[in-house]
């Protein structure tokens, strides 16, 4: 154990027991899984992605790039996950990760030999051809061989939620800058929401023994956090990351709510997506830590400052007992003084710089036994984990040091990426040695360490300040509160590259994750991608899951060197969403599985599923595609038994997904003839009649039926595919081209329940149904329409058939949808009515030739479905000049027909393309294609519907159904598209 | 201590959209309706009856104690003026109060619902969950009324079921 006796932010009272690799440890509340391995001397913890190398823990933040463990197991299992932003809970169970056979024995650990292979760009050059070996061969070896944890390919079993919340003022990260920003706003009355990633606020207070006015930092943040939970007006979200920034000032956030339980409360989500719309926002995410690129800067043992600082002060976990710390910046020197506080022994201090921060760092470093080494810089590691260091001294001298621990402090990067998710590059400062801000998104500011102000009283300060330019802005009074904090040193110079003429010296690594090395980045500039874009593509710097928190700007700074130009000439790139790796489960959030999307269920739907109905989904809507009765062996059977029982006796079919739409007003007849190819206005009151529109392209839009209810009221439907756009389409006709119209319209789709009864004994079951109706052909005849009264409300009867049998369309308001389907299946068991479903609907269909959603796609013309002499010759309509290009009169366009398999048994599919007999299966020789088909058991043989060019004039011919997909060729014959009965006698009877 | 939630049905109101004829002002058919349209975004009340703008010179009304035929009377009323549709089988309309009222909405509700912004007399045509609704405040408990189409009631069942098992405290705040 390596646990300090005393001190650090955990609960010694809580001993939480958890395993790594099956190996039993145990840590205290408050440790994260990375201090808990620390504090237990696990030191290994996982192998690179590329050469396998071993690795330990880097950092101590979301930005680790090394410590990735599978966390949990069975189907709870999340790979992948960073060690540094897990919080213990007791019984966690983590694995290490790309590993084969063992974390300590690695066989693929061997890629190492084949180094020089591996470089930049390695996927392309080497596996470029054959092409077909990308499958077979490379892909399977490079997966195994590359990549991180593995899924566990079960479904996740927890859950996710989403919620939205609105403020004037959201502050990003609850350090000294977000805490200061949040009091003085939240005392000033906007509505705050503080968006905090660790689970404790405080940042960087938590990790460093600072003083805020007079107390420790942690106990100020914690008072602070106290006093911001108690305000009305401000909402506290710990564990939450905000990961994107999106226009209109929204804000996607990620809140933990259940990770750091070993399973969520029952009913809770385990994580929960926020949209936060934000009037302003105050970016205080704070900086992180550059690495130094040297020789084994990889090797476990090997810690950024801060992180060591981190596990010492806030964990109380001390990562080595003898230290190096190799530093360019002033804060590294605040490492070592935190080392030998805590006692550990600081055997030297490395500073490339000639000059030390402060004389009290140098002397109490000193007074302990420290070397301090300026003008110094590290070249190489050993060991695995260390065991020494190689420094090369300001005169040359080269020096082996004996440690386990190397600190290293790199300067300081502002954590700017969601400042660059609307698309502004972050320029760069020569004042400061960073990235910073230059064009943030519309209302959002960085403030505190993300702005630069890096010492601790700068950032309250700061946070201060952009909070009370927001209030100010916002036109809210607010006197700014002061926080006292010390300005430590806080300067630093970077030092970007080791570079030794040591010919011996190791891998120097670049991006941490992706094993990219300082070489790598060099053959990217003298192979010309010299972009900071395409370096990054090339190499993969920065590609893996911290996005190059770590790795960007080191890598920008050695392709500036490698090209001869300033980092501000090479720039940086762009920070996308998400700014850290996200659960896909929390974007879906409820909406998986059968609740990926919404359903519609019509007022009939429990009647249906009582009758055993088997359901297919169109669109959003659930429709009962067919009824299987016991006995019946497929699908196949139950279709043919609704289709011969409804033709030759009488079926119900729920047809309520049909678009509905009431259209009134003095002009409404107008408008009607403006948008149908026919004309609709001289519709008798109480009569019906099909139409047809077309798109402002003159292609068929949708098909359906107008009835005319009133004067000044029609009845509109449509199909249920087109029901939302026909309700547009009329509304930006009626808003838009003709505003001068006297028109109104709605939707009353989801009103009436609809029901086609179809069969010769239609007229005799809905005698029986509704007593008093006179349904008699000459009270009713065909395309006839009228409304009585039935159970207290509206019943409106047409005599619409799309079947081609005497059948009524019955509506009622959907509240007694379900008691009408009930009546009619009661007063229709007299009569052996059957319910039938969408698939005999459209073998019926098919069987009169009538064209429907396969037809009406969009490349049709009402000439091409048969219905050339519906378009009126004596009106203006939406289509007709563009109706009228050559291209679409041409005779020779693919037209509606019918098939017939000559041997009268072959199956002809939909999608099969037509070709003349003898002719070559070639693109040149295509005639057109099958775009319906279907058995008819009214003539005991396989039907379709084709578009084939000139195909009224062929009927009787034969064409070739070509299907190369899915079967053999089948000779067919040309026909009339209409199947069944062509003088219409059944529907009129 | 209250219910933290209460979600009821609204038992069969009857339901109508109201379209004003070109060039008629919503002034003109209040006598008729018996209450002050909204002339923009927002609902007006007047005894159990309730109208919410959903458009230009478009309105959903709503009576609680609408009589059979509701529609049909309000067209005969507003013969000329405006035309009417009957909506009564849209819609099912939900009675939404108590104190986690309001965190449970913003969980599926891209709109603002605090006090500052959305209060007695406020409507809302947008989205819960993927769900089309139509939401409007009717007092400072604050009660919520939710209109969502008749056929996406069983999804918007399942949605406030999984969604009030996940509040916790926090959310009783209002």
């Amino acid at each position: 154990m390596t646990r300090r006796a005393t001190g650090g932010l955990i609960d010694r009272a809580t001993p939480l027991h958890f395993t790594f690799d099956g190996r039993a440890l145990s840590g205290f509340a408050g440790d994260t899984l990375a201090s808990a391995l620390v504090a237990n001397g696990v030191r290994l913890i996982g192998r690179s992605f590329k050469y396998h190398r071993p690795r330990g823990i880097l950092t101590a933040g979301s930005e680790e790039p090394n410590a990735l463990v599978t966390l949990r197991t069975g189907a709870a299992a999340e790979p992948n996950t960073r060690a540094t932003t897990v919080e213990l809970f007791d019984g966690l169970a983590a694995r290490s990760q790309n590993r084969w056979p063992s974390l300590r024995f690695d066989a693929l650990a061997v890629n190492q030999l084949f180094a020089p292979l591996f470089v930049a760009g390695f996927y392309y050059k080497t596996f470029m051809w054959p092409a077909a070996f990308w499958e077979k061969l490379y892909e399977p070896l490079i997966r195994r061989a590359a990549g991180l944890g593995a899924l566990s390919m079960e479904p996740d079993p927890d859950a996710y939620d989403h919620a939205h919340a609105f403020c004037d003022l959201l502050v990003i990260g609850g350090g000294p800058a977000g805490l200061a920003a949040a009091l003085t706003a939240g005392r000033a009355g906007l509505r705050v929401v503080l968006a905090n990633d660790d689970p404790r606020a405080g940042g960087r207070l938590l990790a460093e023994n600072a003083v805020v006015d007079d107390v420790p930092g942690h106990e100020w943040a914690g008072t602070a956090i106290a006093e911001l939970a108690g305000m009305a007006n401000v909402r506290v979200l710990a564990r939450t990351a905000v990961i994107g920034v999106y226009d209109g000032c929204e804000y996607a956030a990620v809140e933990r709510v259940a990770d750091h339980l070993p399973s969520p409360v029952s009913g809770q989500p385990r994580q929960r997506l926020w949209k936060i719309v934000a009037t302003r926002a105050i970016l205080a995410t704070g900086a992180t830590e550059r690495p130094l690129v040297f020789g084994g800067n990889d090797r476990p043992g090997v810690m950024t400052a801060s992180a060591v600082s981190t596990y010492v002060n806030r964990f109380a976990a001390l990562p080595g007992r003898r230290a190096v710390v190799t530093t360019t910046s002033d804060s590294g020197w605040q490492t070592a003084l935190d080392l030998v506080k805590a006692g550990v022994t600081v055997v030297a201090i490395v500073d490339p710089r000639r000059i030390a921060p402060t004389h009290h760092a140098v002397t109490t470093l000193i007074r302990s036994g420290t070397e301090i080494m300026l003008g110094a810089r590290i070249s190489d590691v050993f060991g695995s984990p260390v065991r020494k260091v190689e420094v090369v001294k300001s005169n040359g001298q080269v020096r082996r040091l004996a440690c386990d621990l190397v600190a290293m402090a790199g300067g300081w990067n502002p954590a700017i990426g969601l400042g660059g998710h609307l698309g502004a590059r972050p320029q760069w400062s020569a004042e400061k040695h960073c990235f910073l801000l230059d064009e943030a998104p519309p209302g959002l500011a960085a403030a505190g360490a993300a702005a630069g102000k890096f010492s601790l009283g700068k950032a309250l300060a700061d946070g201060v300040a952009q909070a009370v330019e927001v209030c100010a802005a916002l036109g809210r009074d607010c006197p700014p509160p002061h926080f006292a904090g010390h300005d430590e040193p806080a300067d630093g110079t970077p030092f970007w590259h080791n570079a030794t003429p040591l010919a011996m010296r190791g891998k120097a690594f670049v991006d941490f994750q992706h094993d990219v090395t300082d070489s790598d980045v060099a053959l990217a500039a003298r192979e010309g991608f010299t972009s900071v874009e395409h370096m990054k593509r090339y190499t993969t710097l920065g590609m893996a899951t911290d996005q190059g928190r770590l790795s960007q700007l080191n890598g920008h700074a050695l392709l500036a060197a490698a090209t001869g130009r300033a980092i501000a000439e090479v720039g940086t790139i762009l920070s996308r969403a998400p700014w850290q790796p996200v659960a896909i489960g929390v974007m879906a959030g409820a909406h998986r599985g059968a609740h990926f999307r919404p359903e519609r269920r019509t007022a009939g739907h429990d009647w249906a599923a009582e009758q055993g109905a088997t359901f297919v989904d169109a669109g959003l809507w659930k429709r009962a595609q067919w009824f299987a009765r016991p006995g019946e062996s497929d699908w196949l059977e139950t279709v043919n038994r609704e289709v011969t029982m409804t033709r030759q006796g009488v079926g119900i079919c729920d047809v309520s997904t049909l678009g509905k739409i009431d259209l009134m007003g003095p002009d409404a007849a107008v408008l009607l003839d403006r948008l149908y190819i026919n004309t609709m206005s001289t519709l008798p009151i109480g009569k019906a009649r099909y139409g047809v529109m077309l798109r402002e392209d003159g292609f068929v839009m949708d098909d359906g039926t107008v009835t005319r209810l009133g004067d000044e009221h029609f009845y509109v439907t449509t199909t249920t595919a087109n029901a939302a756009r026909v309700m547009q389409h009329l509304d930006f006709a009626r808003q838009v081209l003709w505003p001068e119209l006297d028109v109104q319209a709605c939707s009353v789709t989801e009103n009436w329940s609809t029901y086609a009864v179809a069969g010769p004994r239609s007229r005799a079951l809905l005698a029986a149904a509704l007593p008093g109706c006179d349904v008699a052909d000459a009270a009713l005849p065909y395309m006839a329409a009228t409304t009585l009264r039935w159970n207290g409300g509206p019943l409106r009867l047409a005599r619409l058939s799309f079947s081609g049998e005497l059948a009524y369309e019955v509506s009622v308001p959907a509240q007694h949808g379900d008691v009408l389907v009930r009546h009619l299946f009661a007063t229709g068991r007299a009569f052996d009515v059957v319910p039938y479903g969408t698939e005999a609907l459209g073998v019926m269909r098919i069987e009169k030739g009538h064209p429907a959603g396969n037809e009406l796609n969009g490349t049709t013309t009402a000439a091409d479905l048969g219905l050339g002499r519906m378009m009126s010759r004596k009106k203006d309509y939406v289509g007709r000049t563009m109706a009228g290009r050559e291209g679409l009169t041409d005779p020779a366009r693919p037209a509606l027909v019918g098939l017939v398999p000559v041997d009268r048994t072959s199956r002809i599919r939909a999608g099969g393309h037509l070709l003349p007999p003898g002719a070559a299966a070639t693109a040149a020789s295509d005639e057109g294609y099958v775009t319906s088909a279907a058995y008819s058991p009214t003539l005991g043989h396989p039907i379709a519907l084709a578009l084939l060019a000139n195909g009224p004039s062929r009927h009787g011919e034969h064409v070739i159904v070509h299907d190369p997909v899915r079967g053999a060729d089948v000779e067919a014959q040309v026909c009339p598209p209409v199947f069944l009965d062509p003088e219409g006698t059944r529907l009129r009877g | 201590m209250a219910e933290p939630l209460i979600l009821h049905p609204v038992d069969r109101p009857g339901i109508a959209t109201v379209m004003a004829r070109k060039g008629v002002a919503p002034g003109t058919l209040n006598a008729a309706l018996g209450l002050s349209l909204p002339d923009g975004p927002g609902a007006a009340f007047a005894g159990s009856r309730t109208a919410i703008a959903t458009g230009p010179g478009t309105w959903l009304v709503l009576d609680d104690h609408a009589g059979a035929d509701f529609a049909g009377r309000l067209a005969e009323t507003l013969a000329g003026i405006a035309a009417v549709s009957d909506q009564s089988g849209s819609y099912l309309v939900h009675a939404l109060s108590g104190p986690a009222a309001r965190a449970l909405l913003q969980r599926g509700l891209a709109i603002d619902l605090h006090p500052d912004a959305f209060g007695p007399g406020s409507a809302a045509i947008s989205q819960i969950a993927h769900i089309g609704a139509v939401l409007w405040q009717v007092d400072d408990a604050p009660t919520y009324r939710i209109a969502v189409w008749r056929s996406y009631a069983e999804s918007f069942r399942h949605w406030v079921e999984v969604t009030a098992v996940s509040l916790d405290e926090a959310d009783q705040g209002g």
